[in-house]
């Protein structure tokens, strides 16, 4: 019997697959297929469907109804072959060790694990995706990008091209930054030539559009729209997702104050000899690859973090090097990248999170905190930054990743911040909690707040802010506002010459 | 008007079923069912005010000392040399009014401030020295249990005086003063821990230190004091046990840690979802008293007591994993509060925000 090997034939086909819990209808009558060598994009908000779908290819949940069609036309079985968004692996051990868990192949001459064998097994199977690292290093000192491609190449271990394999990715990009993802589509845009099929499921919208060969949206459980890539730009997938267009922030026109921020000469772990100014009521972005500085800038000045030498000034005021308290009694606020490890307790409630911030002036260590005031404030917030589901007593963790991140910035405007320093303030959320975030800093610029914010997306930076600062290397290489201030400019501009 | 009154009366019968919930307050349906079949199987013993009282009074000393724990584990911090501070504090107070023959008043401060000195130390160790608390009080308990030795010679120290008696044994009401004690640290600990900002800063630190110092906590002070705290407290809970026994005994504190432990961990199940606080870990103390005491009553061997604590330690911190995992899983599942999509508020408008927390 010949077998079908065409390119483009169908691995997995979904037909009407439908799944509900309770009353929710969590997916509905949904019907997708991916090719060989074909990459296809899912995408919609958190809540859309996306991860009832891969539970259910998973085999994790039983569908209510309609099928997953593995088997293809000449007999062959299509292997499904999953990456977590947490990637299973064990961080202390190395690539090579990660590869063969749980592959025991016995021992060799006296119990010596095939040591060697295994690391030029590794070393091929990185390097079938045109990428190159030390194997031997563990896990958890790889970046994130790295440790995705880890997990890939373990989960097609033993595929010989011959087999027809589907690689299902969920939101694999969540927690990288740029210069990451790209990294990453590289080698899923290998792994696809190498004749996989490969299911992208992804709340970022901007990242599928370059990678992806056909998109796929979801909205409700419900298939709103399948599209080539190349007929769709950024603005029509958004609407697809969203169900109407998301209106975009109004041109803000600032009329700059007083100088809130000085920074003179700073050095830092990355950082070299950066001086920038901040006025009252202007939204400066910070731009740069990876490593350039971008992550250490806003730390730095909060005082989160120690740096080498150079002055600080808000407000008129010199602040002392780590002195965050000064800072936050001074009027800073400073919403960190990493919300989880730094931004907020996951284990207290929202309106907890929200009061967690104790000001100085009004709050004493030893008073009472007043429930009935935590309560009406936490609604006032609530309702201000439209956090959903309204339930402030509910713990953090329980709430989705945009909703936290409301609740992380509205715990700083609380204190009514004169300067607050943002840190990838909108990555993993969805994208309306991204509009909405964005408004709220620019509301707050509007009240004569200094918002200075980082962030690896020039995307966001071209349209929130009023001037963008451009770090290379840890040097302030450029700066771009009115006309010269675009995505494409802060992208040229980032990269080091 | 009225459907607000609906809504609100609905949101509390929602609050109430929750606070009624078996996985919420199972120590009181268990306590509930204890107290029937115990008696059943020892209706002369078990159910009379006798038995109330003895437990009320023998656990009083358990209990502030489980209270004590309860400070530092909120703070994210183990404290295993508890044990080993409640008996330093017993035999210090003994040594100096009958040894030393200091008067009450100075033995009692010079105790509580050993007490404050040695959570000190703990603390000072796990913020400067950067050591686990863990390990840290493992090793301070060693050093603990060898300076009890060398103060009492492992003898026993009697003659402690009347008066000094009198602060654990004096009755009010048929009950004696250390009841009095317990419940008046647990409702102080209570306030301070549950009602203030400090006891916020707590509670942030044991959730996420590296948040809570970015959110302006001054992480490492928390950790000395909540030490130091419970270092008083443990010293409190030796004076107590020196009192009661008329006698210093160098041996009596190590049998206290496991008990502590079961109780704050069982009770950190209680009430407030996973979260170590002091009325769970008051009413554990009491749950587990009562076991045990129906369990000898009906006739159990001796050895009883050491088994139900350490069934209930392991029990209870199973339960406290399960209640957090329990939280994770139904953040998978759609349908769900938590996975609702993001819905846009009509205008959001910070101007009116500020306002409203100026006025506040």
């Amino acid at each position: 019997m010949s077998r079908d090997r065409s390119p483009r034939r169908t691995l997995v086909r979904v037909r009407e697959l439908t799944k509900s819990f309770g009353p929710t209808t969590a997916l509905d009558h949904v019907s997708l297929t991916v090719g060989a060598g074909e990459v296809l994009a899912v995408v919609g908000h958190n809540g859309s469907g996306k991860s009832t779908l891969v539970k259910l290819l998973a085999g994790f949940h039983a569908p209510d109804g309609g099928v997953i069609e593995t088997r293809t036309r000449d007999g062959a079985t299509t292997d499904l072959r999953f990456i977590h968004q947490d990637l299973g692996l064990v961080g202390t051990l190395s690539t090579v060790e990660n590869l063969s868990l749980g592959t025991a192949r016995g021992l060799g001459v006296l119990g010596r694990l095939r040591g060697a064998d295994e690391r030029r097994e590794a070393d091929e199977l990185i390097r079938r995706f045109g990428v190159d690292f030390d194997v031997d290093r563990p896990v958890e000192e790889l970046s994130p990008a790295e440790r995705t491609i880890v997990a890939i190449a373990r989960a097609l271990k033993g595929w010989d091209e011959q087999q027809d394999v589907v690689v299902v990715l969920d939101e694999p990009t969540a927690s990288l930054h740029g210069a990451e993802v790209d990294r990453l589509m590289a080698v899923v845009r290998a792994v696809a030539e190498r004749g996989a099929g490969i299911l992208f499921i992804s709340h970022r919208l901007d990242e599928v559009l370059g990678m992806a060969d056909t998109v796929v949206a979801l909205r409700n459980g419900r298939v709103v729209g399948e599209v080539p890539c190349s007929d769709t730009d950024y603005a029509g997938l958004v609407e697809l997702v969203a169900g109407e267009a998301v209106e975009g922030l109004d041109r803000r026109a600032p009329v700059p104050g007083d100088v809130v921020l000085r920074v003179s000469d700073l050095e830092g772990d990355t950082i070299r000899n950066v001086s920038l100014e901040v006025r009252a009521g202007e939204i400066v972005g910070v731009a740069g690859i990876l490593g350039s500085g971008r992550d250490e800038l806003c730390a730095a000045i909060f005082g989160g973090r120690a740096y080498g030498r150079g002055s600080i000034e808000l407000a008129g005021r010199t602040l002392r090097p780590g002195d965050l308290r000064a800072a936050i009694r001074h009027g800073a606020a400073y919403v960190p990248g990493d919300r989880h490890k730094h931004g907020a307790v996951m284990s207290m409630t929202a309106s907890e999170n929200l009061a967690a911030v104790r000001i100085p002036r009004i709050e004493k260590p030893w008073a009472r905190v007043r429930s009935r005031d935590e309560d009406r404030e936490a609604r006032h917030w609530f309702t201000t930054c439209g956090v959903v589901p309204d339930r402030p007593r509910m713990e953090l963790s329980r709430f989705s990743g945009g909703n936290q991140q409301k609740v992380v910035i509205a715990k700083w405007l609380r204190t009514r911040p004169g300067l607050l320093l943002l840190e990838e303030p909108t990555q993993g959320v969805d994208i309306g909690a991204k509009s909405l975030i964005h408004r709220l800093v620019a509301g707050s610029a509007d009240e004569g707040t200094a918002v200075l914010v980082a962030s690896s997306e020039a995307k966001e930076l071209a349209e929130l802010c009023d001037r963008v600062l451009v770090l290379s290397e840890g040097e302030l290489v450029d700066e771009l506002a009115g006309t010269r201030l675009t995505e494409a400019a802060i992208l040229n501009a980032s990269v080091p010459s | 008007m009225s459907t607000a009154a609906n809504e609100k009366g609905h949101a509390i019968r929602r609050r109430l079923a929750g606070a009624l919930a078996f996985r919420n307050i199972s120590a009181l349906y268990i306590l509930a069912a204890m107290v029937v079949l115990f008696s059943v199987t020892a209706p002369e013993t078990f159910p009379t005010i006798d038995t109330v009282r003895i437990i009320l009074n023998d656990q009083a000393i358990t209990a502030v000392l489980a209270v004590a724990l309860t400070v530092p584990l909120a703070a994210g911090l183990i404290d295993l040399s508890i044990g080993a501070q409640l008996g330093l504090g017993a035999i210090l107070v003994a040594w100096l009014l009958s040894v030393q023959g200091a008067g009450l008043g100075v033995s009692l401060v010079v105790t509580l401030a050993v007490g404050a000195g040695v959570g000190l130390l703990n603390g000072l160790l796990i913020t400067r020295a950067r050591i686990s608390s863990f390990i840290t009080t493992l090793g301070s308990s060693s050093i603990l249990l060898a300076g009890i030795s060398w103060i009492s010679k492992d003898a026993q120290i009697l003659d402690l005086g009347d008066g000094f008696q009198a602060i654990a044994n004096h009755q009010v009401f048929q009950i004696p003063l250390s009841v009095y004690f317990m419940v008046g640290i647990a409702v102080a600990v209570w306030y301070v821990i549950d009602r203030t900002h400090a006891g916020r800063a707590v509670y942030a630190t044991g959730g996420n230190p590296e948040a809570a110092r970015l959110a302006g906590v001054r992480t490492d002070r928390v950790v000395i004091l909540t030490l130091v705290c419970c270092g008083v407290l443990a010293a409190t809970a030796g004076i107590l046990l020196s009192s009661s026994l008329a006698t210093g005994d160098p041996t009596v504190g190590p049998g206290y840690l496991l008990p502590a432990f079961a109780a704050a961990f069982l009770g950190s199940t209680q009430f407030r979802n996973g979260r170590f606080n002091v009325l769970g870990t008051v009413v554990a103390v009491y749950v587990l008293a009562i076991g045990v005491k129906g369990l000898q009553l009906s006739g159990a061997p001796v050895w009883i007591p050491e088994l139900f604590n350490g069934v209930a330690l392991l029990v209870a911190v199973a339960a406290n994993r399960r209640q957090a995992s329990a939280r994770r899983v139904r953040k998978d599942k759609p349908g769900t509060p938590s996975e609702s999509t993001t819905s846009s508020p009509a205008k959001p408008s910070p101007t009116t925000a500020s306002r409203t927390t100026a006025s506040a």
